[in-house]
């Protein structure tokens, strides 16, 4: 298929072939990235920015190493070395590297909507890095790509999605994702962290997470961030961990061999003990490599040109 | 001296709606009634020759007693690069207010009698609007300590707000609205507990998870007028509840309504024409506080207005420059420029589809607030100032900066066309406006 999209900001406005298109991208992709000279000149003379306002080791590194094997050159515009400190809006930051002519923008910031604001603003494209608590696109279709690497057709897979869910920019781009592949999709987690209004999403939600377990094909995660207790949003780590942390006891009662992911940094002994974390039925470090692949697959359509074959 | 023929006068101040002539001399209306002849018309107005006389036909438009705006935010002294009194009032007067009433989150607050008469000082040498001047209830909004009430109720405020805060501590409420019953003026609450509200940009719901954004719960609003309606019951002070925006203030207004306490509300146009769901992550313009509402909230402010329980419209106007909006939603200020769009949009919207009528528009727009701030205008009766808006329903306009008086554009309906417009705007008989240019 002809590639369209200009800019890549949350799963939602991709249809589903899109989707599919991008996963059947990074296919390849993956492979390169198994041999012992990882390097194409498909993108060379293509410049990326990665404009990372909150911190980020490997969303950051992953897109730098992608953009990199692609031959494409990158720059790190990161806020401690910018005048972003001094006090430059994001409309003048953009400007700046509009005036760089810069093939694509990669762009992580805290406010939820800051991607689509770039987006409108640039002539180059952009990818949505993690706004705020919006979207988090290239990790869910890094998601959606292991899942299917591990357990093949998503379509009827039951997925079950624990943690902080209103503050996750992760969970709403994995549930939209999920749900346009066909994935039967479940959140999980406390009233406070799972409010009504995320109905909106038309799938089911219940804070009981070992009731939902059984059959469970995928369950996935989320961090937690510690601070949130100190806002009052659950009483302690222990009673969380103990309510929706996640075991190979626990694990057993999907009565699968259910596959376990987590997006990273992970809180081990809070959301996920170790000894899930490094069982076998652990994808999390399969995620780390198939991101790189999955945001090869993206920068390679959004700036490659969209034809051709990548893979000589 | 004027004759304005066969219009459609709406003035629920006296009872008329239908087509009249409207006789002005110098500041004053002198009489409306069904067509005058020439003859009578130079008696009425004791001259000689007709030629005195400026005659205008009338004849497709209303004519409404000038609007009276409760609720804006003239951003001077201090953040004029947003607005200042005198564009402020010349937006007023495009937008068909005569009268407005200006918030006092200045820089200084306006917490000090010699800000309330710089602010009236400004205006008259603006000669637009008549601007009112409302105080703080608090030195420097820091809901702590009470203001001079007398010493600024003397010096030209109309009433005491901290509008852009919530007063947090209950019991300085109290007070004020014990205090406050010496000037006789209301106490006008900007209801927002900000523990609930937080860090949240837009109403609470299933938009704001869709979007990600932070969201501010309609308690937020609503437990404030709970506790203000229950001070005010208390200790008989008078109280005016600014920008209500749940179902649930609207209901318990009502009940305080039934109770006899001595209260009254304004609604914002933009929450009656816009809901939580025509947010968009990349249009800042529809960011506002209180937030957009529900749908249903929004059918329980109709029905307020309607039914009596909501006393006024109010453009909550609060300009704000371009580069401040041109930030992700997150970031933006919140607030909407509505002085030149109001009038067009609630006639289109509301009075066009017949969920208003226009008598309902004059009597919140006008009649009611004169009366419960006691300023002058709300009415054409003989006698009154002349402060008048001739309306024409089939006016179309594209909203744009250039065409505006105030200096910022930050409203939803920019670049969008709006039909039903103040054609000419009078303040105490002086033509201001005239073919939607100021004068």
């Amino acid at each position: 298929m002809k590639w369209k999209p200009k800019d890549l900001l949350d799963l939602d406005n991709l249809t589903t072939e899109e989707i599919e298109h991008i996963l059947q991208t990074a296919k390849p992709m993956r492979e390169i990235l198994s041999r012992p000279i990882k390097k194409l000149p498909t993108l060379r003379g293509k410049s990326v920015v990665l404009l990372f306002y909150e911190s980020s080791t490997r969303t950051r590194t992953s897109f730098e190493s992608a953009a990199k094997i692609l031959g494409a050159d990158t720059t790190n515009f990161t806020v401690a070395q910018s005048s972003i400190t001094k006090g430059e809006s994001l409309l003048d930051t953009a400007k700046t590297i509009q005036a760089m002519n810069v093939d694509l923008v990669v762009v992580r910031h805290s406010s939820s909507g800051a991607a689509d604001f770039l987006a409108d603003t640039l002539k180059a494209s952009v990818i949505n890095g993690g706004d705020g608590q919006h979207a988090h696109p290239t990790q869910a279709l890094l998601d959606l790509f292991t899942i299917q690497e591990r357990i093949g057709d998503i379509k009827g897979k039951k997925v079950v999605i624990v943690g902080d869910i209103i503050h996750s920019r992760v969970a709403r781009s994995n549930a939209i994702g999920l749900q346009k592949m066909g994935a039967d999709v479940t959140l999980v987690g406390p009233p406070t962290l799972l409010p009504t209004e995320m109905s909106y999403l038309g799938i089911k939600l219940s804070h009981d997470l070992d009731k939902e377990l059984p059959g469970a094909d995928v369950v996935m995660a989320l961090r937690l961030q510690l601070e949130r207790q100190q806002s009052g949003l659950f009483p302690s780590i222990r009673e969380y961990s103990k309510l929706y942390g996640l075991s190979v006891d626990r694990i057993k009662k999907t009565g699968k061999q259910t596959i376990v992911m987590h997006p990273g940094p992970m809180n081990r002994g809070v959301e996920i003990a170790s000894d899930l974390a490094d069982s076998v039925q652990s994808v999390i470090e399969k995620q780390v490599t198939n991101g790189v692949a999955i945001r090869m697959a993206l920068i390679y359509l959004l700036i490659g040109g969209g034809t051709g074959n990548v893979v000589d | 001296m004027l004759w304005i023929k066969n219009v459609t006068v709406i003035d629920p101040g006296q009872g008329v709606s239908g087509v009249n002539d409207v006789l002005v001399q110098k500041d004053k209306i002198v009489e409306v009634g069904p067509s005058f002849k020439a003859k009578e018309v130079l008696v009425k107005l004791g001259v000689t020759d007709i030629n005195e006389v400026n005659q205008i036909d009338g004849d497709g438009k209303y004519l409404f007693p000038g609007l009276i705006d409760v609720h804006v935010h003239l951003r001077e002294p201090g953040q004029e690069d947003k607005e200042d009194i005198a564009s402020g009032s010349r937006a007023a007067i495009r937008g068909g207010f005569t009268s407005i009433m200006a918030m006092a989150n200045t820089f200084p607050i306006v917490d000090q009698r010699a800000v309330v008469e710089f602010i009236k000082l400004q205006a008259r040498r603006a000669g637009m609007a008549r601007v009112y001047p409302i105080s703080a209830v608090t030195k420097g909004f820091k809901g702590q300590e009470l203001v001079e009430m007398m010493d600024i109720k003397d010096g030209g405020a109309v009433g005491f707000s901290d509008d852009g805060k919530g007063i947090q501590n209950a019991e300085i409420m109290r007070l004020a609205l014990e205090y406050v019953k010496l000037t006789g003026c209301p106490i006008i609450s900007h209801c927002e507990d900000e523990a609930l509200a937080s860090k949240g940009v837009m109403r609470r719901g299933r938009t704001s998870a869709r979007l990600g954004l932070p969201g501010i719960p309609a308690s937020s609003e609503s437990v404030m007028v709970a506790r203000d309606i229950l001070l005010a019951a208390e200790t008989g002070g008078k109280l005016h509840i600014a920008h209500v925006s749940t179902k649930e203030s609207v209901e318990m207004i009502r009940w305080a309504k039934g109770k006899g306490i001595d209260l009254s509300a304004e609604v914002n146009p933009h929450h009656l024409i816009f809901t939580d769901e025509d947010i968009t992550l990349t249009d800042t313009s529809y960011k506002v506080n209180p937030p957009l509402p529900s749908r249903e909230d929004q059918e329980a402010l109709l029905e307020g207005i309607i039914d009596g329980t909501i006393d006024m419209l109010a453009t909550d106007h609060a300009p704000h420059t371009w580069e401040e909006k041109a930030r992700p939603f997150q970031e933006a200020p919140f607030g909407i420029n509505g002085l030149e769009t109001s009038l067009a949009a609630v006639w289109q919207k509301l009075v066009q589809s017949g969920k208003l009528t226009p008598e309902k528009l004059v009597e919140c727009w006008s009649l009611n607030p004169a009366q419960r701030f006691g300023i002058e205008g709300g009415t054409l009766k003989p006698g009154s100032l002349a402060d008048m808006v001739l309306f024409d329903p089939l006016y179309k306009e594209e909203i744009s900066t250039e065409a505006m008086e105030s200096k910022s554009g930050n409203t939803p309906f920019l670049k969008k066309e709006l039909q039903g417009f103040p054609v000419i705007t009078w303040v105490e008989g002086r033509m201001l406006m005239k073919n939607r240019k100021i004068i």
